[in-house]
């Protein structure tokens, strides 16, 4: 086996525009464009990026709960791309994901034991009626929920606790790799916290990978090994989270961290303000797409998108005028 | 110190529900300058909406009710102002921006109508001329380009940030006294939100007004307000200018909220250490504990705490303006 869990090469997800009478394809979005990006095994990598820049879409993608438009996935080692049903849903066990809000992820007309049991159904895990009894229990117990949780329904737990129960929906079938959307981006700041330190622990105690999505970047820093920034569908910059920090290389990353307003009032700011509105992803600018709001763009970058540029073994960046 | 331009005192604000009485906000005292911001952070359901709402007189009613308290605004309390006359201050001279731009603009109406709705109803002397031309005005001063054109648009038009930039020119348009901005960039993505609150400061210079500033983010607390208040459960837990809440901050609370953000430094290194945080979660306002609200979640709590001699109160603490409500303050 390779020391990557997850492989993915040159993914593309277009979504078709439909217009006119007879609704027919009249352009597409390029919601997911050309990315590729391993995951060792037991790593964290972060996945940042504006509102519509195609990071739960590429978190989806790889999941296959939307299909992909062409590019590879492989996981374990092996292409799931072209997996059939049967295979893919076998597959699922393996990977898992905790969705953004977790009110909106939990049926209100179940139980929360019924929740957590409905996953090992499917997938045929503790038939046995002690056993599952046991694991629920311990489900509880990981993600610190009293036992008594088992048959209450979600609407008697607060936001933090109900992230907690999708948490320990994905944790049911004993999966390898999470993608977590936005776990944290719904909760209030002491108990997203709480959970954040929850899912460090997970990862160290089960050897968990997650692919974590955020577009809070003080959080993304914080959990993940290597950080990768998006912009309207590209990956344009890829390194190790402290790297990334103080040594970022593309304008946009820089400009991304400098726009976070910082705890500390003793602080000069010295802030890049980028101008301007995200494009739409429907008609984007020519060249590099973050050239309309670069403060370094020249004319090659009104004209050709550039390419990956090693920086080092774990950095890598897509900029003509590199920082 | 400036002019003080608005001056709540002791507010109480009730909701009744099917389980009984609920008190949302409970002896809030907070005081607006001329030209500074005053921040109030805290989670959901503190009561920092309902504390703003009140000072607009927007509080729904049934269920809502002001049951104490005074707000007072150039020497008269708001409370008793009949309703005719509140029209006449709110959105002229008390406005409001709120969290979400999508939904709190008229989908059916360009946004240059919707800026001169409150001209028309303020600003009587103006003739449509002068009003067409106010717009406009306001539509750059807020920043955003061609806009004669914008004037024409539509919300569904604008992005989000833009969007927000409208409700900004809605709010200003009349130049208020007080600006009350309830988590004015909560929906907007970082980079944005860095252009609103750098325009918010820009405008504050040019027009003078008091703004409060509603926000459970910290790191915007600390961009943009003068003067910072914490509240919890309904109650102000802590009250100092922004420095000294920063830097010495001595409600448990307050310091938990502070340490619980992952600040840059902490990952620096090989060594991940936990983020600190505040276990438990806020209690039910329906079911407040006796003694101080934050006992249960407090790594300080002393028997005292339980309110064996009554509840803590909001009190000096040192010299300066600083207020806590704690009966084991951190040293």
């Amino acid at each position: 086996m390779s020391d990557y869990l997850l492989e993915v090469n040159n993914l593309c997800k277009r979504f078709p525009i439909k217009g006119g009478l007879f609704g027919r394809e009249v352009g597409h979005v390029n919601a997911v464009n050309n990315v590729s990006f391993k995951i060792k095994r037991g790593e964290t990598l972060g996945l940042v990026g504006e509102s519509g820049c195609g990071k739960t879409t590429l978190g989806r993608s790889v999941l296959r709960l939307i299909e992909p438009t062409s590019g590879e996935i492989i996981f374990n080692g092996e292409n799931i791309v072209n997996y059939d049903k049967n295979k893919m849903r076998e597959l699922r066990r393996k990977m898992q994901i905790i969705f953004q809000d977790p009110y909106a992820s939990l049926n209100p007309r179940m139980t929360v034991g019924n929740i957590l049991a409905e996953p090992m159904e499917i997938h045929g895990l503790n038939t046995d009626k002690a056993a599952r009894k046991k694991r629920l229990l311990e489900l509880l117990d990981q993600v610190q929920l009293p036992s008594d949780a088992l048959n209450k329904y979600p609407h008697e737990f607060s936001g933090g606790q109900r992230q907690r129960v999708c948490i320990a929906r994905a944790l049911a079938v004993e999966p390898e790799f999470i993608i977590c959307d936005e776990p944290v981006s719904a909760l209030d700041v002491s108990v997203q916290a709480q959970v954040v330190n929850l899912l460090m622990d997970l990862q160290k105690d089960l050897g968990l990978t997650y692919l974590f999505i955020a577009h809070d970047l003080k959080v993304v820093e914080y959990i993940s090994s290597r950080v990768a920034v998006m912009y309207l569908g590209n990956m344009v910059e890829v390194a190790e989270s402290s790297e990334l920090y103080g040594n970022a290389k593309h304008p946009y990353t820089k400009a991304l961290f400098s726009a976070i307003p910082k705890p500390d009032p003793n602080l000069n700011k010295e802030r890049i303000i980028l101008e301007g509105d995200i494009p739409s992803p429907m008609n984007p600018p020519s060249g590099c797409h973050f050239h309309p709001r670069c403060w370094l763009a020249s004319d090659e970058c009104r004209s050709s998108y550039p390419n990956s540029t090693n920086q080092s073994e774990t950095h890598q960046y897509k900029c003509h005028n590199p920082l | 110190m400036s002019d003080k331009i608005l001056e709540v005192k002791d507010l109480k604000v009730e909701f009744k529900t099917d389980n009984g009485i609920v008190t949302a906000v409970n002896g809030v005292n907070i005081e607006v300058y001329k030209g500074k911001t005053l921040g109030i952070v805290g989670e959901s359901g503190s009561g920092k909406s309902v504390t703003a709402l009140s000072i607009m007189g927007l509080i729904p009613s049934p269920p809502g009710n002001v049951a104490g308290g005074e707000i007072i605004y150039r020497g008269k309390n708001v409370l008793d102002i009949p309703t005719d006359e509140m029209r006449t201050i709110r959105g002229n001279k008390i406005a409001m921006i709120f969290q979400e731009p999508m939904t709190s603009l008229n989908p059916v109406f360009t946004v240059g109508n919707q800026i001169e709705e409150v001209l028309a109803l303020h600003q009587k002397e103006l003739t449509k001329q002068d009003r067409k031309d106010k717009v406009i005005e306001m539509l750059s001063l807020v920043g955003i380009p061609s806009p004669e054109k914008r004037a024409n648009e539509y919300p569904h038009q604008l992005s989000g940030g833009m969007r927000q930039r409208v409700m900004i020119a809605i709010s200003l348009a009349c130049r208020p006294d007080i600006l009350i901005a309830d988590e004015p960039t909560t929906a907007l993505d970082v980079t944005i939100q860095a252009q609103i609150l750098e325009l918010m400061k820009k405008l504050q210079e040019e027009i003078g007004m008091g703004i409060i500033f509603i926000t459970h983010d910290l790191g915007v607390v600390a961009e943009m307000c003068d003067d910072v208040a914490v509240m919890y459960c309904g109650q102000i837990v802590e009250r100092a200018d922004v420095k000294t809440l920063f830097n010495r901050s001595r409600h448990p609370y307050t310091k938990g909220l502070i340490e619980s953000i992952p600040s840059f430094d902490s990952t620096l290194g090989e060594t991940r250490e936990r983020l600190p945080t505040i276990e438990g979660m806020v209690p039910s306002l329906q079911n407040l504990p006796t003694g101080c609200n934050f006992q249960d979640r407090c790594d300080f709590a002393t028997d005292i705490c339980k309110g064996q001699n009554g509840d803590p109160l909001l009190e000096k603490y040192g010299s300066d303006e600083h207020m806590i409500r704690c009966f084991n303050p951190l040293s």
